[in-house]
């Protein structure tokens, strides 16, 4: 069986995950929002007595400039460093002592918080979570040991990894105006001159009641969930939330290359044409074709990909198709793929795009269709066995600026994709002059000298 | 980017102790006509059904052919007698079902996860058991898996993280069955037959080598119908033997590999105990103290918290069928390498020295509040049932753990820590250029 191996394309995450959910069921949904402006989303869950409580700010790597990207990554892990009602570090204490998990994490789009905990804490992590949204204090010393956490964090996920390495470059080459091309870590130089008032400058912009969703998924009942969201978050004054500019992306005319030399033993490839998201199509059947499309090639072990170039050709270890439908920006549609062994990576590119050519000259059939719907309906049942994904689906729609009910309308917005539409958007897209490609080759140094020796340290 | 990752380290199946509260889980288990254990909890919030079954037939059964358990365990379900693979995939996937497998030191396990509508359900559970219990060894296939396993096994030699823990288990392990990767090297991937295959197939995957457990949706009586089907075709064969009891060590064993990277990556640990150990709970709850609960415990505080020397750092309990190791771990730039190194010895042997009231009632009440958190979902619920089953632990164990860690003095955790773990005696390992 096959063994659960790292997808090629791991980026997605999140994103990725929710479109390949669907419909309804939102009948336990309940959306308000406060006098001040913020969305409050509650669904109920009442299989276990526990809850989740999440805060999306809209803000992420997008939202930044040249020279300081990655600052709300970095914000984010200030988050936990104290408030005017905290120590340092206190906040985790807390939820730790609670019995609860928390996190947090940074997209493109947003950055959000979290705390699971048993019902009976829901108001306790909803008071230390509201007092962080105004009350965060950053001391110059712990700015600058968390500035060294966050190096140690940039060297483990891509300073010693090609393959990210590779993805970082990538992105910045597919997109040349447009903030997509930050790394959300933000690039090392960034990291490492950034200043302590950066942090608080970008505190007070995003951090305000109006640009934040609370969700609270889980064994709760709304009105009570919305009485308290109101003690705690409710007496926030809006603040006035900075307009971006547009920063579209430049039209793409003629194929762009790069290639990347790395501690790897076997090259790697990434390709990606630029593509519109629900949010910035003209027509948005236009998205639903593409995903669509994604999953024919990539969806489950009978799509394309892993059927015809890793066990029909055996031209590749491993392949992947990935299109992110909900990026608040223009976004990419991405091929990736790893050679058999002892194969050529130049051939791999070549059947990838053969690929692409066939989805452009013959219709997709029916079972192909059905295959995806079937999937994802099934995952839509799936994945509500997690409150935890519940809750982040709600959170990454409309902190995007996408209706809270994207996903009531899903399955139905699949099922009426023709075979004709997926032909005519990969024709539209998938073109060689609106294609970027990015190759991870092996160094060449020699690494047969990793003998292990031993000795004393 | 999250905050902190926890970096579960592959090899050692962290589903580390389990609490619940006492709202118990009402968990039901019996024994198949032909000897296989069934574990089922019925939980009908959603309409579908997770099943795992699990044999004894992980890569401790490798005996010189590593990789053997791994390279059968992705060779299980490719072919049948009545289906190409080709064939299989598209009726996974038109059922909207997640077939997947799934190998470690101790096990081998096969997954099922389906929609309980009747139209659905039936031809999942058809797929499913014919996959596991009638699966054909088609030499090309073979071949390609193979050739697939070799590309993951180069990279795995420039991964420092993965040399790392590849190094901590040989160090700590030896010759034991535990002490090669799961899945083996180049060399003996290489060397592996079909007939090899087929033998360890023929000899593990029996009745009276698995458990299978089931979560979901359905009556017991359903589920006594489904785990008799499901192992129907198995013959009744024979459990594994038991494994051979690792020797600890007589000294410190240290190792440095040399690897071209801006970090060190860092192993340090040593022997621990295996499942349904008397002494697991007061270790437990230590390391939960020391390294095991992020944020909350004192390896986060001291590295990362006081010193910003790492992203991530913790520490681990794996206890398998016979004694599982405890591990700590981090990554910092090489010139931070020794300093980091130092900082997690300090910190260990001040905790086994003498832990502070405050901290320790603390990470009590976690692991008692967090108790229902554990349980939240059915693939936590399975994934405890199927370790429960397996280990061969008593059915109220997860009912039992709350109770015990609130019972444990802070000397039961000291004297517990004391008489397993010498750290004069572990087993470091660096990878990098530590400088």
């Amino acid at each position: 069986m096959a063994i659960k191996m790292k997808k090629e394309i791991k980026k997605f995450g999140l994103i990725a995950l929710m479109l390949s959910l669907t419909t309804p069921v939102w009948a336990q949904l309940s959306d308000f929002t406060l006098d001040n402006g913020m969305r409050v989303l509650v669904k109920e869950d009442h299989r276990a007595p526990v809850v989740v409580q999440q805060v999306w700010y809209r803000v992420g790597s997008t939202y930044e400039q040249a020279g300081k990207t990655g600052l709300s990554h970095m914000l984010e892990h200030m988050m936990f460093k104290g408030t005017q009602n905290l120590a340092p570090g206190e906040f985790s204490k807390i939820v730790s002592q609670l019995g609860g998990q928390e996190n947090a994490f940074t997209s493109r789009n947003y950055t959000a918080y979290y705390q699971v905990v048993g019902k009976q804490n829901l108001e306790k992590v909803m008071q230390i979570e509201s007092d962080r949204m105004r009350n965060l204090v950053i001391e110059d010393a712990e700015f600058d040991k968390e500035r060294e956490v966050v190096t140690e964090e940039r060297r483990w996920r891509l300073e010693d990894q090609p393959r990210s390495k590779l993805n970082e470059q990538f992105n910045a080459t597919a997109f040349l105006n447009s903030p997509a091309r930050n790394p959300v870590i933000g690039w090392m130089t960034d990291i490492r001159h950034y200043k302590a008032q950066d942090l608080r400058d970008w505190y007070q912009k995003w951090y305000a009641p109006n640009n934040a969703t609370l969700v609270v998924v889980g064994d709760v009942q709304p009105k009570q969930v919305l009485a308290l969201a109101e003690k705690y978050y409710g007496h926030y004054q809006p603040e006035k939330i900075p307009q971006l500019k547009p920063q579209i992306e430049i039209e793409q005319e003629g194929l762009r290359r790069i290639e990347l030399k790395g501690n790897t033993q076997v090259p790697t490839l990434q390709m990606g044409f630029h593509a519109p998201s629900l949010l910035t199509a003209e027509d948005q059947r236009e998205v639903y074709a593409l995903s669509v499309l994604s999953s024919i090639l990539d969806g489950g072990e009978s799509s394309r990909l892993p059927q015809s170039l890793v066990r029909d050709q055996q031209i590749a270890a491993g392949v992947g198709a990935g299109y992110s439908a909900t990026d608040r920006l223009h976004t990419l549609f991405e091929l990736s793929g790893t050679p058999a062994n002892g194969g050529d990576v130049k051939e791999l590119e070549a059947a990838l795009l053969a690929e692409i050519e066939k989805l452009k000259t013959t219709l997709v059939t029916q079972d192909e269709l059905e295959r995806v719907w079937a999937m994802d309906e099934a995952d839509h049942v799936y994945y509500r066995d997690s409150i935890q994904a519940q809750a982040s689906i709600l959170g990454s729609l409309v902190s995007v600026g996408l209706p809270a009910d994207t996903l009531d309308n899903w399955i139905e917005n699949i099922r009426s994709v023709t075979p004709q539409e997926i032909q005519a958007v990969a024709k539209k897209y998938l073109t060689l002059d609106n294609l970027t490609i990015a190759t991870l080759y092996p160094d060449g140094k020699d690494h047969s000298n990793l003998k292990p020796y031993t000795g004393r340290l | 980017m999250v905050r902190f990752m926890f970096r579960f380290i592959a090899g050692l199946s962290l589903i580390l102790a389990s609490l619940q509260v006492s709202a118990a889980l009402d968990i039901q288990t019996w024994q198949t006509t032909k000897g296989a254990k069934v574990m089922f909890v019925h939980s009908p919030g959603l309409p579908m059904l997770d099943i795992e079954v699990v044999f004894d037939a992980g890569s401790a059964r490798d005996g010189d052919k590593w990789g053997l358990a791994s390279m059968t365990t992705a060779m299980v379900g490719t072919q049948t007698p009545e289906l190409n693979e080709q064939q299989i995939s598209q009726q996974t996937n038109a059922l909207g079902a997640r077939i997947s497998g799934n190998v470690g030191r101790d096990m081998a396990s096969f997954s099922l996860r389906t929609l309980t509508r009747e139209s659905i359900l039936q031809p999942a559970l058809k797929l499913f058991t014919e996959s596991l219990t009638q699966s054909v060894f088609n030499p090309q296939i073979f071949e390609r898996e193979r050739q697939r396993a070799l590309v993951g096994l180069q990279q795995q030699q420039v991964s420092p993280s993965q040399l790392a823990q590849n190094a901590f288990w040989k160090g700590v392990y030896d010759q034991h069955p535990y002490g090669h990767p799961v899945s083996g090297s180049v060399e003996t991937v290489k060397a592996l037959k079909l007939a090899d295959l087929k033998a360890f197939y023929q000899r593990y995957f029996v009745s009276a080598n698995a458990t299978v457990s089931i979560v979901g949706d359905l009556s017991r009586t359903q589920a006594q119908e489904i785990a008799e089907q499901l192992l129907a075709d198995l013959p009744k064969g024979s459990a594994a033997p038991a494994l051979p009891k690792p020797k600890g060590l007589s000294e410190a064993k240290q190792q440095i590999i040399d690897f071209e990277a801006s970090q060190t990556h860092f192993r340090m640990g040593q022997l621990g105990v295996e499942r349904g150990h008397p002494d697991y709970y007061a270790l437990f709850l230590g390391n939960h103290l020391l390294g095991g609960s992020g944020f909350g415990s004192l390896l986060m505080e001291e590295v990362r918290e006081k010193r910003g020397l790492v992203y991530g750092v913790g520490s681990g309990l794996a206890p398998l069928k016979v004694a599982g190791p405890w591990v700590s771990y981090l990554s910092t730039k090489n010139e931070s390498a020794k300093e980091a190194e130092k900082v997690v010895k300090d910190t260990l042997v001040a905790f086994m020295d003498s832990i502070d009231d405050q901290h320790f009632q603390a990470i009590k009440d976690n692991l008692i509040g967090g108790f229902p958190l554990r349980i939240d979902s059915n693939a936590k619920i399975i994934g405890y049932i199927s370790m429960i089953g397996f280990y061969g632990l008593p059915l109220d164990y997860l009912e039992q753990f709350p109770k015990i860690i609130e019972s444990l003095s802070k000397q039961d955790v000291l004297k517990a820590w004391n008489r397993h773990f010498h750290p004069e005696k572990m087993v470091t390992v660096m990878v990098g250029k530590p400088g």
